[in-house]
């Protein structure tokens, strides 16, 4: 991947995943994970990661990705 | 709080405290909720009132009775050795010393008679007998207390003349670079050996020899710069006499008048009075009744403040089209129109969101507001971050999840009512050192110590203070550490249940409780991972937890972590479970870095909040600052300095104003920082120097020391104290001014006429700082926020019923190892932190005499990882991470274990940031500056970047010196 920035959106969704994740229902941490991004992250920021999510996200965690699609 | 005996409600002598005069022997402090004995005497014929405990000196003082006194003053236990001070009590036989007598119902005292007074002249004759007779050329003349005292008793001549056996030959010492000791000058008054045991505590001093013999000795008959003398100037401060005397006062004279101000350096916030001839600065001089410092001072504050007019200041505006060429110097209004003609290209270009800026940790919280309003409103995004987001950012989310504050809950004074402290993560005798005093102080006390630190600290072990544990973890294991010990607390059952059932939330701990509990939490289990032995860790919970009060301080050690924020957290859930909240001698106290880094997070430096923490995305939060500033606010978070830099590599961001604050060498990875700032195509640097980071700049806009000008800083008790002007500003505007100017450039209004009206709108917009203003911070000298109709006089212990968020909440802390872990291409682990003489990027305290103190970074290994290599100390070695390579000089010492190596980042040519990576805090993007995966080697030349860092430098150099000539 050439694009660091991204790359680096990447490795910091999935941080906040593994520290959100209580082992509760996916529904439950993708939500903390979501509102965490809602409340931390600029505007191009989640736009991008959002994109890459509804490319695939293929490096995205399986909640990570849940928690980005929610963006709206 | 203290409860200090308050003469206006319980005597009929009605007079206030004056906290310019030495009462002569410390006030008598009483634990909250005892009521002092209160003793009732004659002194002179002058009824008073007194707590028990009061000596007859501080009682005579009360009256505005005088007593001389040479070995005698009010910040030290009385001592009673010069005799001066004798006073008569009606009923006993002989004189007594004032200063060591307490005082006793219906005493009836003179102080002043017939025999009294020759006896205090026979003294003095003594003392004069044995002293040079220089006084007319003596750097103390007129701020001698040997010379007043000798005027108060009368003494008209010596009859033992000056021709017997004396000291008056004696040698000076000189080898401090801010002090100079004249021992044929002391009195042996033993007041700097007192002060540098009780204020202090290093105890540094002693008085060597017995009877005539006897002389005031740094360390071991050592001089002062090669003794273990800290240079606090406590001893300084402390001298009756000229024999322990400023450098400063030799060269200038006694200055004329003082200036009472709030020191620049760390988090503490010292209040000094800056003693003044003109507009020149002659010596700083800790303030007796400053809140944060109770009259003591560190090297930094007390000496180091030569920086403000170093030859190197740059005091007129530059601009340049690109940072390969030369600056020019240009009228303020040329570089401002510049920046703003500039920033609005951009803006039009690449959109709105292309440029942001970040304000200043070390600025007032003024210049701070207005940096942030500017973005907000000139800028029109929400782009403004500041230093706390590479320090303290995970202790804003923390304590803000959990206790629903972002800042730390009691103040210094706190410590003093502490039974056991944890110390993790911070280095307080280096980096806090003023507190440190005070911390050892409750320590000597009895308080018991817990370090928490991979490195042995000198709080570990030092005169009359050791550790009860050093928990000396691995670098990246704090949440594991923290998890462990609440594990044991749980599993104990030692947690406060009342206060977790009338506190906390319910729901939120059961949730905690259930995961701590697991085995994987266990210390058993943990202990490899820790690298701490699980007994000792079970041995330091229950200290804690059993303590009466336990108190945590922590620092960068702490936050500076992939799971910072988590760490923090778990703290505030330590702190919660065993009760240790609300009340004084307990909580959770970050150490703040830098002078104003709380005050910046205060005043919405964050790119998600509007000062005073409040999100920006609650449309209440913005309305009042939209109606004020008369524009719309985005209800989205804004890029923090890390995402600036991603997004200027990737081409996004493309304009940066940037106060007081040197990130090319400050933040992580310097090579990726350097990238990003060469991306922009318009950086606005506003500093004193040309920093690092303006070396990229394309406007340089010339900043103004705290010493000249107005405004205030808020220290990690949540103290805001006034700065006051000393002198102009060199280059003609204050920070606060040259914002204004740019903000008008920009085409966004501000005209304030003096940083209190700046004041008035943050009071009139944020709810904690509703009750601040300049006359009331001149009636109280300092309030603590919260400060508002309901606490007027501020918030010195916060969360005393209940929680700012309500119910306490318990947040689960998963520990997580890093992604940073050593392996076979990078076996060891690099921790950094600071040295006391220098602070921060050290462009303050490297231009200044501190320097010799520290000339460069050095590399601490341990002898086993050095023997293994080949390397002894002094050896050039290169460090080598997966983000860069340096060399530096190694240091080897067992201060670090096996396989943890550790430098400081004083000094821009080493590159300490080089070699560190931009792993980040998975909450706030703080960087993980506390754990890099290294190797190190025996080299014999500098780094590649080293070498380029120096040419870079010098091409920048000549491109200064072209703007000059």
């Amino acid at each position: 991947m050439t694009d660091r920035e991204l790359a680096h959106l990447i490795k910091m969704a999935n941080q906040i995943t593994i520290n959100l994740a209580y082992g509760d229902s996916l529904e439950q941490s993708a939500g903390r994970v979501s509102d965490h991004i809602v409340r931390f992250w600029a505007t191009p920021m989640k736009n991008k990661i959002k994109s890459y999510a509804q490319d695939g996200g293929q490096e995205l965690h399986v909640i990570t990705k849940a928690a980005v699609l929610r963006l709206s | 709080m203290l409860q200090y005996y308050d003469p206006i409600k319980s005597s009929h002598i009605v007079r206030s405290h004056d906290p310019t005069k030495d009462y002569g022997t410390p006030a008598v402090i009483t634990e909250t909720g005892y009521a002092p004995k209160l003793l009732s005497l004659s002194i002179d014929g002058q009824a008073i009132t007194l707590p028990e405990g009061t000596s007859l000196m501080r009682a005579a003082a009360e009256v505005d009775v005088n007593i001389p006194r040479l070995c005698a003053t009010d910040s030290l236990k009385a001592f009673g050795s010069c005799r001066i001070c004798l006073v008569q009590i009606k009923g006993r036989k002989g004189f007594v010393a004032s200063c060591t007598t307490p005082i006793e119902e219906g005493m009836v005292v003179r102080t002043q008679s017939e025999d009294i007074a020759k006896l205090r002249r026979n003294i003095m004759e003594l003392y004069i007998s044995d002293h040079p007779l220089d006084c007319l050329t003596c750097a103390a003349n007129g701020d001698c207390q040997l010379q007043d005292t000798a005027g108060e008793v009368g003494l008209r001549s010596v009859r033992y003349g000056y021709s017997g056996e004396n000291h008056l030959e004696m040698e000076k010492d000189t080898s401090h670079a801010y002090f100079t000791f004249d021992p044929s000058k002391c009195i042996v008054c033993s007041r700097c050996v007192r002060a540098c045991e009780e204020v202090q505590g290093t105890f540094a001093l002693t008085i060597d020899g017995r009877g005539f013999e006897s002389k005031v000795s740094a360390s071991q008959d050592e001089d002062f710069s090669s003794s273990e003398c800290v240079s606090c100037g406590a001893c300084v401060q402390a001298c009756p006499t000229a024999t322990l005397i400023e450098n400063s006062i030799i060269d200038n004279g006694i200055p004329e008048h003082s200036v009472l101000t709030t020191c620049a350096y760390c988090g503490v916030g010292c209040a000094f009075n800056a003693q003044v001839r003109g507009d020149q600065v002659i010596r700083m001089v800790p303030h007796k009744n400053g809140k944060a410092n109770r009259g003591h001072s560190c090297i930094k504050g007390r000496f180091a403040f030569g920086y403000a007019t170093h030859k190197e200041r740059i005091t007129t505006p530059m601009i340049r089209n690109n940072i390969e060429e030369p600056w020019r110097q240009v009228e303020w209004n040329e570089a401002v129109e510049f920046a703003a003609l500039k920033i609005r290209q951009i803006q039009d270009k690449y959109g709105k969101d292309s440029v942001g800026g970040i304000t200043s940790s070390r600025c007032t919280n003024e210049e701070t507001y207005l940096v942030q309003k500017l973005i907000r409103a000139a800028f029109g995004n929400n782009n403004v971050d500041t230093c706390a987001r590479v320090c303290h950012s995970p202790t804003g989310y923390g304590l803000k999840t959990t206790l629903g504050e972002s800042a730390g809950t009691q103040t210094f004074d706190s410590i003093q009512k502490a039974d056991v402290i944890i110390v993790m993560g911070a280095n307080p005798t280096d980096a806090h050192p003023v507190f440190a005093s005070r911390m050892k102080k409750r320590l000597r006390e009895g308080a018991k110590l817990i370090v928490i630190d991979p490195r042995r600290i000198d709080l570990v072990k030092s005169p009359h203070v050791k550790s009860e544990h050093h928990l000396a973890l691995m670098p990246g294991t704090n949440v594991a550490l923290l998890n462990a010990l609440s594990h044991v607390i749980v599993r104990d059952g030692l947690e406060d249940k009342n206060f977790i059932d009338s506190r906390c939330e319910k729901e939120s701990f059961l949730q905690w409780k259930r995961i701590i509990g697991e085995n994987k939490n266990s210390p058993e289990a943990l202990e490899e991972a820790i690298g701490v032995p699980a007994k000792n860790i079970i041995a330091a919970a229950h200290l804690y937890a059993k303590a009466r009060n336990g108190a945590i301080y922590y620092g960068l050690g702490v936050t500076e972590h992939s799971q910072g924020s988590t760490a923090v957290m778990a703290i505030a859930n330590l702190a919660m479970l065993t009760g240790n909240l609300g009340r004084e001698g307990v909580g959770v106290n970050p150490l703040r870095g830098q002078n104003n880094v709380q005050g910046a997070c205060d005043m919405g430096s964050f790119p998600h909040e509007l000062p005073g923490y409040r999100h920006v995305s609650i449309d209440e939060v913005r309305e009042p600052f939209e109606k004020l500033w008369g524009v719309k606010i985005r209800p989205e978070p804004g890029l923090r300095i890390p995402n600036m830099f991603d997004s200027a590599i990737e081409g996004g961001f493309k304009g940066l104003y940037c106060q007081g604050e040197d990130i090319a060498q400050s933040d992580p990875n310097t090579q990726h920082v350097e990238e990003a700032l060469r991306s922009l195509e318009c950086l606005i640097v506003q500093d004193i120097f040309l920093n690092e980071t303006a070396k990229f700049a394309h406007v340089f806009l010339p900043g103004a020391s705290f010493l000249e000008k107005d405004g205030t800083f808020t220290n990690a008790e949540r103290r805001i104290s006034p700065v006051r002007r000393v002198m102009s500003p060199l280059s003609g505007k204050a920070d606060w001014q040259a914002t204004m100017a740019l903000s008008n450039a920009l085409g966004f209004d501000m005209n304030y006429r003096h940083p209190s009206e700046i004041m008035e709108e943050i009071a009139k917009l944020t709810p904690t700082f509703s009750g601040v203003s300049y006359e009331r911070l001149d009636e109280e000298g300092s309030l603590q926020w919260p400060c508002d109709s309901e606490a007027p006089y501020g918030t010195p212990t916060m969360h005393i019923d209940e929680f700012v968020r309500g119910k306490g909440f318990f947040a689960v802390t998963e520990y997580v190892a890093t992604d940073e872990k050593i392996g076979k291409r990078f076996p060891l682990l690099l921790t950094t932190g600071r040295t006391l003489s220098q602070y921060n990027v050290g462009a303050q305290t490297r231009r200044t005499e501190n320097l010799q103190f520290h000339t460069e970074d050095v590399l601490e290994l341990h002898p086993y990882d050095a023997e293994n290599r080949g390397i002894v100390g002094g050896d050039m070695v290169q460090i080598t991470s997966r983000s860069g390579q340096i060399s530096l000089r190694a240091k080897l010492t067992d201060r670090v274990q096996p396989s943890v190596v550790y430098t400081t980042f004083h000094h821009p040519g080493t590159g300490a940031n080089v070699i560190t990576t931009d792993n980040s805090d998975w909450a706030t993007n703080c960087p993980e500056y506390k754990v890099t995966a290294v190797e190190v080697r025996k080299i014999k030349s500098n780094s590649a970047w080293q070498s380029q860092y120096e040419a870079f430098t010098k091409r920048q150099e000549f491109f200064l010196q072209e703007a000059k000539t």
